[in-house]
């Protein structure tokens, strides 16, 4: 490809350095092996897990900080400047979080482990404030863009939950020690609810707007059922956040509702991407993708039946495992195998002057032995949860961390690809 | 429902695309689209308002080069060439 500097120098200031989205990714997936191996290693209590400290907050913590929060940060950080035609004002802001999160979560994991306040607070210290940087970076730039109301509207929900969950984080932690909130446990589910639904899930569901027709090259979906999805979504969670702090089982059960109308709308609108794509052969990371839309009514569907009296084996341990490692981690792992060889590819032809292909920079061999042993370990630890088995649990931990290590195989032969590309 | 519509016009340069004023993904598509089809010649150009750095790795995938050509003030001008 004839790429001339010049052609590229306009571009330069939406192309952030290779460094930036690549740290966010590869801490990703670092933390991704981190927290199978704390949920391994906590297996005996994540049957009967309702929150307090041990493995599996911590093992909750790596994945939601550690892999959901990196992921959204290096593909938002990369791809918002892009898509609303917006440059970042400056760079410094998404090092800084970076190097904010990169050790205030495993200090935070450390801490919701041990229990420990020091590296707890540590922990939640940095962790907050980086998460404040990147929601910084990620406001400006929602603020400057014009041709995506829908995708933005998502995004500022997004910021709003933001807030809410380090707010309601704190809360829980300074609770650990002086006990001031009336209800711990109601708090705890509202965190989860916020930070779940309200930061990662709309999120998700807003890039999805944009990022699905990229990766399968189909027009933008239709913007009034977009709108409709968006607004059952925000009255969910709003009604699911407010349910939570009252313990109200009937409003849980109106925003469940809520929430798997908003699901139903959602998915048909990815449907409809999917079925106008160009790109007719469905790549392995669209497969991934469509494994987490048919995981991710479950929570709410769970929701509604506990909400309802219907018992539900592992009850609220089944609904968060399924929310975040089915539907959360799997698209997110789905995102990850697709952008990074396609980024990977954007900075060889800004460096090189000849791009290699997308296809010579990825590696299907691993990213299959991944999906394989992912939904292995979510078909495992889901019966496990269910049927109150530690052996099970463990065992999908186990396939969960054979998954990561070979995500994590993918993800360094692209970083050397990509090295070795810029040296030519 | 969303749309896309891009105008296009043969010269004798080649085949003329003008996708100023799509939201993305919507120019990607378009330029995809129209390279792909059976009958279109060896050189297309793309009249845009902004740097595709989405379409470049799309390009090599299937075969095609880009380079920039003088254009309208305002206007990023690409001649797409496909590779012999």
């Amino acid at each position: 490809m004839t790429l001339a500097a010049t052609f590229l120098g306009g571009a330069r200031s939406r192309l952030l350095p290779a460094s930036v989205p690549f740290a966010f990714f590869a801490a990703a997936v670092v933390f991704h092996l981190l927290a199978w191996l704390a949920l391994f290693a906590g297996a005996d209590e994540v049957a009967t897990f309702s929150g307090g400290f041990g493995l599996p907050l911590a093992a909750i913590h790596l994945l939601t900080l550690g892999t959901f929060a990196m992921t959204a940060m290096g593909a938002a950080f990369q791809l918002l400047p892009v898509a609303t035609r917006q440059p970042l004002h400056s760079v410094w802001p998404t090092r800084l979080a970076f190097w904010l999160l990169v050790p205030g979560v495993p200090l935070l994991a450390f801490g919701m482990t041990t229990g420990a306040p020091a590296p707890l607070w540590a922990g939640a210290i940095g962790a907050t404030a980086g998460l404040a940087t990147a929601g910084a970076v990620i406001a400006d730039n929602l603020r400057r863009a014009r041709d995506m109301p829908v995708v933005a509207a998502h995004g500022w929900i997004a910021i709003a939950a933001l807030i809410g969950l380090t707010a309601a984080g704190i809360a829980l932690i300074a609770d650990f020690r002086g006990g001031f909130l009336a209800d711990h446990q109601a708090v705890a589910l509202a965190h989860v609810i916020v930070a779940a639904y309200g930061f990662m899930g709309f999120l998700v569901l807003g890039f999805s707007h944009i990022l699905l027709p990229m990766f399968a090259l189909s027009p933008l979906p239709p913007v009034r059922p977009a709108w409709w999805s968006y607004g059952l979504a925000v009255a969910a969670l709003l009604i699911a956040t407010a349910a939570a702090v009252t313990a109200d089982a009937h409003l849980l059960a109106a925003a469940a509702l809520l929430g798997l109308a908003a699901v139903a709308l959602h998915l048909w609108l990815m449907a409809w991407i999917v079925r106008k794509r160009l790109r007719k052969r469905l790549d392995l990371s669209l497969r991934v993708m469509h494994l987490a839309w048919i995981l991710l009514p479950a929570g709410p569907l769970i929701g509604l039946m506990l909400a309802t009296g219907i018992a539900v084996p592992g009850g609220a341990t089944l609904f968060g495992f399924l929310l975040l490692g089915g539907w959360l981690l799997t698209f997110l792992t789905g995102v990850l195998q697709r952008i990074m060889p396609f980024l990977a590819s954007m900075h060889t032809a800004k460096l090189a002057g000849k791009a290699p292909l997308v296809s010579e920079l990825t590696a299907v061999g691993p990213l299959r032995i991944h999906a394989v042993c992912h939904a292995a370990a979510l078909a495992v630890i889901s019966a496990g949860i269910g049927l109150d088995q530690t052996t099970a649990i463990r065992a999908g931990a186990a396939s969960g961390i054979a998954g990561a290590l070979a995500f994590g195989w993918f993800a360094v032969r692209i970083v050397l690809r990509l090295r070795r590309a810029q040296a030519l | 429902m969303t749309e896309t519509f891009a105008p296009q016009w043969l010269d004798d340069d080649g085949a003329h695309i003008d996708v100023r004023g799509l939201p993305p993904p919507e120019p990607l598509v378009a330029i995809l689209t129209l390279i792909e089809r059976a009958d279109v010649p060896d050189t297309v150009i793309v009249h845009h308002d902004r740097d595709p750095l989405l379409l470049y790795p799309e390009l090599a995938e299937r075969g095609w080069t880009a380079e920039m050509v003088p254009g309208e003030v305002g206007e990023v001008r690409l001649r797409l060439t496909r590779a012999p």
